[in-house]
């Protein structure tokens, strides 16, 4: 069995995507988030996509933590917690970026394609 | 033939970019915080069973060792303030063990007799707020400064000898706890997983073929400074200033505690430990951070810990060779590094 020319320039450009499909979808390096998921105490956890603009309002056990999304970025608008750690947090885009608001027991982690860590700690 | 032999070579490739992964995630609040578990390899429904059993275990942890709610850890304070003879079950002796001794390890950094004082700075609450304690209450509780050496551990019972000793499993309770989850999982038939309580995780296997790969949080920036592969039955710790803390008059006053001084350590920002061990791993990591920049290796040479990476609070990334030898660094450009041996 010989192979042609064209069979060899079939297999180079194989091989010469590969580490680039390899890395782009396997590994994750696109790191590009394409939804959230929501945890609250007490409530089934939600995913909401990045791709609609809107606001949503999470109810804790001390009010209501308001998230916004924005162009593919979610933030916490507003929480009724003292420190307002959560807000100060800005805005999110990346899959594996987390924010929570512990006194008010919500937590927001980014999942995308491809969520280039299996764990974050922080 | 030929067209038979490049047609399979591209399906071949193109298994390289399949995302369907037998993956199971879940999440839940313990701790004060949020605790994630993967389980890899195993069908969703025993996964999930698996995980539902590790959610009521940290559960009763969190109920068991709580320092400010009602729990038997509070309960065990009151009458430790007495200086009785007290009876414990054995999850909780066998903790108060393991802090023990890596407390006087620790030369005392890590100090997790130090109710009172994290107590006094308002560490104690859902929401740290302060304003700071006023100093001669700080300076009152050092001249009769509670160690665990206060503490006496018999085979079912503790006593201490100082009036001030209150427990506090802050920094050792969650390495401490993820680890337990990951053997509870081993008994359960899960072979590759990860328990993850924030700062503190404990893997078990693999991710299919290849390690498991953990993000390192950058202490100063949104996203990730820093990733490694880690090892079955490994334990990584991260304790930052940024994780509890109170800004007061512009100043922010974190909850790592130097109990030489009786106030938040300075001049780090964070340590990441890896160890075989997650009560190792967590209660080294609270102590390397109060040992600061020129005092960490020794400690860490005392608490039998050589994968250490500290960030102070220039940016510095301080190693130690092993640690240097597992790390990649994120950032570009990647931080300046200090590489100390551990005597």
């Amino acid at each position: 069995m010989s192979l042609t020319r064209a069979d060899w320039i079939v297999l180079i450009c194989l091989l010469a995507v590969q580490p680039w499909l390899y890395t782009h979808f396997w590994n994750g390096h696109s790191g590009v988030a394409d939804h959230a998921v929501i945890t609250a105490l007490g409530q089934d956890t939600q995913e909401l996509s990045l791709r609609h603009d809107q606001q949503i309002n999470i109810s804790g056990p001390l009010g209501d933590s308001l998230l916004e999304i924005q162009g593919g970025r979610l933030r916490f608008r507003d929480s009724p917690c003292h420190g307002k750690q959560c807000i100060h947090s800005g805005w999110l885009s990346h899959a594996g970026d987390f924010a929570a608001c512990l006194p008010n027991r919500v937590s927001v982690t980014l999942v995308g394609a491809a969520t280039r860590y299996d764990a974050v700690n922080y | 033939m030929k067209s038979g032999f490049l047609y399979f070579f591209f399906l071949i490739s193109l298994t390289a970019c399949s995302r369907e992964e037998p993956l199971h995630h879940d999440q839940f609040l313990a701790f004060g915080t949020l605790i994630e578990i993967s389980i890899y390899g195993l069908d969703d429904a025993a996964a999930q069973q698996a995980s539902t059993a590790i959610e009521q275990d940290f559960q009763r942890m969190d109920r068991d060792w709580h320092a400010w709610h009602s729990s038997a850890l509070t309960v065990l304070n009151t009458k430790l303030a007495q200086r009785q003879y007290i009876s414990v079950d054995a999850a909780l002796l066998d903790l108060i063990r393991r802090a023990r001794e890596l407390s006087l390890a620790s030369d005392n950094l890590f100090d997790p007799a130090l109710g009172q004082l994290f107590a006094l700075w308002g560490f104690q609450r859902d929401e740290p707020a302060g304003p700071p304690p006023p100093p001669q209450k700080i300076q009152a509780l050092l001249t009769a400064l509670p160690i665990m050496a206060n503490l006496h551990v018999t085979a079912d019972s503790v006593q201490s000898d100082n009036p001030n000793l209150q427990l506090d499993f802050g920094a050792i309770a969650k390495g401490y706890a993820a680890q337990l989850a990951i053997e509870h999982l081993q008994r359960l038939g899960v072979h590759n997983a990860i328990v993850a309580a924030a700062g503190d995780l404990h893997v078990l296997g693999t991710h299919g073929t290849r390690p498991w790969h953990i993000g390192i949080r950058h202490p100063r920036a949104p996203g990730i400074i820093a990733s490694v592969d880690l090892k079955s039955g490994e334990s990584i710790s991260t304790s930052g200033d940024y994780e509890r803390y109170f800004s007061h008059q512009g100043k922010r006053y974190h909850h790592l505690l130097d109990p030489r001084t009786g106030y938040p350590a300075q001049g780090t920002a964070a340590v990441t430990v890896i160890a075989n061990d997650g009560a190792t791993a967590d209660a080294a990591a609270t102590a390397l951070f109060i040992a600061g920049t020129h005092d960490w290796p020794r400690i860490a040479h005392a608490m039998s810990v050589d994968k250490v990476l500290l960030i102070d609070q220039h940016g510095t990334a301080h190693l130690s060779p092993a640690m240097a030898a597992r790390l990649h660094f994120e950032i570009e450009p990647a931080p300046k590094r200090v590489v100390t041996a551990i005597p």
